[in-house]
């Protein structure tokens, strides 16, 4: 997910809803995650912990509070029968994703991107659009279990959200990498052009800068 | 290869050298003990370890270094105030050389600075890391207390490309008031480690190497990463064997020195056994690049010891 995200439009035209809300390349972002079951309505977020539970339509860990939660967004809106994210596990220290995830469905973003009241390190989305983020706050629930990691128990948690589960009455929203800039970056004397007036001149092979 | 038209700094920590021309000095290398989920730490809130096995780790990263003449570095990573004054008490009777304070929690890093001021071993400690996440406490901390060095780590949430980073050293980036770089000095900072920041393989990793060239060129501070970073996130390798996670993990160690990486943040201390001949042979081969670029290097330079 290198680079900012954005709605593909043509994504969502071209791929349309399969198995009743999500396409058949779903999850559209890669990461470290086990797929369940597509069309259930529960992802389960493990935090620290590393749990398999079934019933779910997806679970995995996730423990840093920026591109992890990110990659996470991008995954449950691009699935409109996701309507609950349920965060267990043990939380990640310093980090606290579990913490973020929870802070930005209630306060989403600031301007700078930052998530509003996460405790963590550095709790900053850089790579959703606004919009992504707001269609998070709308399909989904959170729900809080931080620190269960009894995998019974979050079964039963992902039966009884399964049982008033339906699914989010819009497409699914995709967001996918955006393409690189054409602009070229800003070089030097150079011939080789690193970027920030900084270049290589390939004959001297000699890198300067010219700040 | 290549060489800077700007004077490259180097930084004496405890006797070890860091930075310059690329081919110049050796890479300096830090192995952590300590590190969450370690299974020779028992109780990592108190600081409780199986003693022979981290002594035997010690040993082993300092043999190493002694042989291929990369430096070595101690990485010590605590939970808590408790842990890393046990951690540090054994440390010291083992290892006379520099080390690395850190810990994931703000709290735990301000005590380690108070920590470390107190008892005067500031000046063979360096402090990882002044960044984006550093709390107003910590900040506090290193300004009241004595260390000499710290790693500055350039990770730009708002703008995570190179730009950025420089931008969050230099003036602070749009998120905090002041650059890194500027702070340090302000806190007595005197040896400046700059670190990339290294983010998963896929969401832009490679930027780091572009990054170490640019901020080796336009401030002249040794740079250096924990690239393994990039590829113990990397989802399909964790299927792969051993020997291949392991192979990847030294390889990336390469690729941050051949972008002109000074230091390198290697991972697990158990690491050692292949990141060391990897470190020494990928020194040997940028050394032997810039012979005629008038870059000469140190006596202690692993292209005088091993081949």
């Amino acid at each position: 997910m290198d680079g900012a995200l954005r709605r593909d439009e043509d994504e969502m035209e071209k791929l349309g809803p399969l198995r009743g809300g999500a396409s058949e390349t779903w999850p559209p972002v890669r990461g470290d995650y086990h797929i369940r079951d597509p069309a259930r309505a529960v992802a389960v977020m493990t935090l620290a912990s590393r749990l398999i539970v079934d019933g779910s339509a997806i679970c995995g860990p996730c423990v840093t509070e920026n591109l992890g939660i990110e990659k996470i967004v991008a995954n449950v809106i691009s699935n409109s029968m996701i309507r609950f994210v349920l965060v267990c596990g043990q939380e990640s220290r310093g980090h606290l994703p579990g913490d973020a995830i929870l802070a930005l469905h209630r306060g989403g973003v600031d301007d700078q991107g930052r998530i509003v009241g996460a405790r963590g390190a550095i709790p900053y989305i850089q790579n959703l659009p606004r919009e992504a983020v707001a269609r998070f706050q709308r399909q989904v629930e959170l729900v809080d279990r931080i620190g269960l990691e009894d995998r019974d128990s979050i079964e039963r948690l992902i039966e009884e959200l399964e049982e008033r589960a339906v699914p989010f009455p819009e497409s699914p929203f995709y967001v996918v990498s955006r393409r690189a800039s054409r602009r070229p970056p800003s070089g030097g004397e150079g011939d080789v052009i690193f970027g920030r007036g900084v270049c290589l001149d390939s004959m001297a092979w000699l890198t300067q800068s010219e700040a | 290869m290549f060489r800077f038209s700007k004077d490259q700094q180097v930084m004496n920590i405890g006797g070890v050298r860091i930075g310059g021309q690329p081919g110049e000095y050796p890479t300096a290398l830090a192995g952590t003990i300590f590190y969450h989920g370690q299974a020779m730490v028992k109780d990592p809130e108190k600081g409780i370890f199986d003693r022979r096995f981290a002594e035997d780790l010690i040993r082993r990263q300092s043999e190493l270094s002694d042989e291929t003449g990369n430096p070595a570095i101690v990485h010590i990573f605590a939970r808590s105030i408790e842990a890393f004054s046990r951690y540090l008490d054994f440390v010291e009777a083992c290892w006379d050389g520099p080390i690395i304070a850190d810990s994931s929690e703000a709290e735990t890093r301000a005590g380690i600075v108070e920590l470390l001021s107190e008892i005067g071993y500031a000046d063979l400690a360096i402090y990882n890391s002044l960044g984006a996440a550093t709390t107003p406490a910590e900040a506090e901390a290193l300004l009241n207390g004595d260390l000499d060095s710290a790693i500055l780590l350039a990770y730009n949430p708002v703008r995570s490309d190179p730009e950025g980073s420089l931008d969050l050293l230099e003036n602070g980036g749009g998120i905090k008031d002041k650059g890194l770089i500027p702070f340090a000095r302000e806190a007595g900072l005197i040896n400046l480690l700059i670190d990339p920041g290294v983010v998963p393989l896929g969401s832009g990793a490679g930027r780091a190497l572009r990054f170490t060239v640019m901020a080796k060129a336009r401030l002249g501070l040794p740079v250096g990463s924990g690239m393994h970073n990039a590829v113990s996130s990397w989802h399909w390798l964790k299927g792969r064997e051993r020997t291949a996670r392991h192979c990847c993990d030294a390889a990336s160690a390469a690729l941050q020195q051949l972008a002109g990486g000074d230091y390198l943040l290697y991972g697990p201390i158990e690491r050692a056994e292949t990141v060391f001949p990897v470190a020494a042979m990928a020194d040997i081969m940028v050394a032997e690049a810039v012979r005629n670029l008038d870059v000469v290097s140190t006596e202690d330079h692993p292209i005088h010891r091993l081949v």
